[in-house]
């Protein structure tokens, strides 16, 4: 992914370091984005961030666990957003696909 | 000492009390699991995260399994808890086929997605994961609900209202869910701890639809999609 972006949201950076120190193997790394976003962000920042980023994987391993499809009306809204992020290409796509085409 | 007292940053104390409370019932008999065989999944889960080295094991992790997974189980416990984005239907397929029923699997996503959901937020922190508790004594309660038909996930599911009956019009609040909610509907209690946590971790479900509702202090909406979207993207989650 590429992270040189500018995405336009305040602590944009920070979050998505965060993000990826958080589901990665650097500890290290986890500590110092931690810190980065409780500094940006400050300090109930990082408790949201954790929050939600521990919901949405427990909601990734349902979803891809149960073999879950999009609905019709989201994937109608998103067409763009997966083109541009190559959703499409994840190997959970199909759970999808195999139901409903573009 | 309650959790999370001992964090260098603030936890709502609803955050702190759910996580504790579904921590501690892992020990309880779950739907088709005891308390045993279902710490003994969470412990493979944290285990398999150990392994890949994106968990650091705890100075006390607490409960230690006296039993034995099946390879089949131990197999959809390792694979989900580290490698979601390589779970298909093949190896659903496989599940089955090991002598795992289709509910018995069921609750074990349940369990690893939530123990991976506990372990996610502590590392986020930078506190030690939670000891698993002792299991308590006593039998799951076996009861598979009669409204679960095929629909389209590889799981049965019970459909919306007013297909699903009075437990649709429970479990999913008085209206129609998308499969991210009901795809846990083949055991329900899983599916009420899963939702219990989606109303405190994200936001309450009624309030999806407003673009500019704030549940965390300190992140807009636009801030939380941000960790949301990251977060699913890196776990290859299409959803």
């Amino acid at each position: 992914m590429d992270t040189s972006q500018d995405i336009g949201v305040p602590g944009g950076a920070e979050l998505l370091a965060f993000s990826d120190a958080l589901i990665g193997p650097d500890a290290a790394a986890l500590d110092t984005a931690r810190s980065a976003l409780a500094a940006a962000l400050g300090p109930h920042s990082v408790s949201g961030a954790a929050s939600i980023a521990a919901n949405f994987s427990k909601n990734d391993r349902i979803a891809n666990g149960c073999g879950i499809p999009v609905d019709p009306m989201q994937l109608k809204a998103s067409v763009d957003l997966r083109e541009q992020l190559g959703l499409n290409d994840f190997r959970s796509a199909i759970n999808t696909f195999r139901h409903y085409t573009e | 000492m309650a959790m999370f007292s001992n964090s260098e940053y603030p936890v709502r104390d609803d955050l702190a009390e759910i996580q504790e409370a579904q921590i501690t019932a892992l020990g309880a008999p779950g739907t088709w699991g005891t308390g045993a065989q279902r710490l003994a999944i969470a412990a493979e889960a944290r285990q398999a995260g150990y392994d890949a080295g994106v968990l650091e094991a705890p100075e006390d992790g607490g409960h230690a399994p006296e039993i034995k997974l099946p390879d089949v189980a131990r197999k959809v416990v390792r694979r989900l808890a580290t490698d979601p984005k390589d779970v298909d239907q093949a190896s659903y397929k496989e599940a089955l086929a090991g002598g795992l029923s289709d509910a018995e699997y069921v609750e074990i996503v349940g369990v690893v997605a939530r123990i991976v959901d506990f372990d996610v937020f502590a590392r986020g922190m930078g506190v030690a994961l939670a000891p698993l508790p002792n299991p308590e004594p006593g039998e799951p309660s076996r009861e598979r609900p009669p409204e679960a038909v095929q629909e389209l996930a590889w799981v049965p599911t019970i459909p919306n209202p007013p297909e699903g009956g009075a437990i649709a019009d429970e479990l999913y609040e008085g209206g129609p869910k998308p499969y991210i909610v009901r795809g846990m509907s083949l055991v329900p209690d899983e599916l009420r701890k899963h939702v219990a946590l989606e109303h405190i971790q994200y936001l309450p479900m009624n309030k999806i639809g407003i673009a500019d509702y704030k549940h965390h202090e300190g992140l807009t909406r636009s801030q939380a999609e941000i960790v949301a979207a990251r977060v699913s993207a890196l776990n290859e989650c299409f959803f």
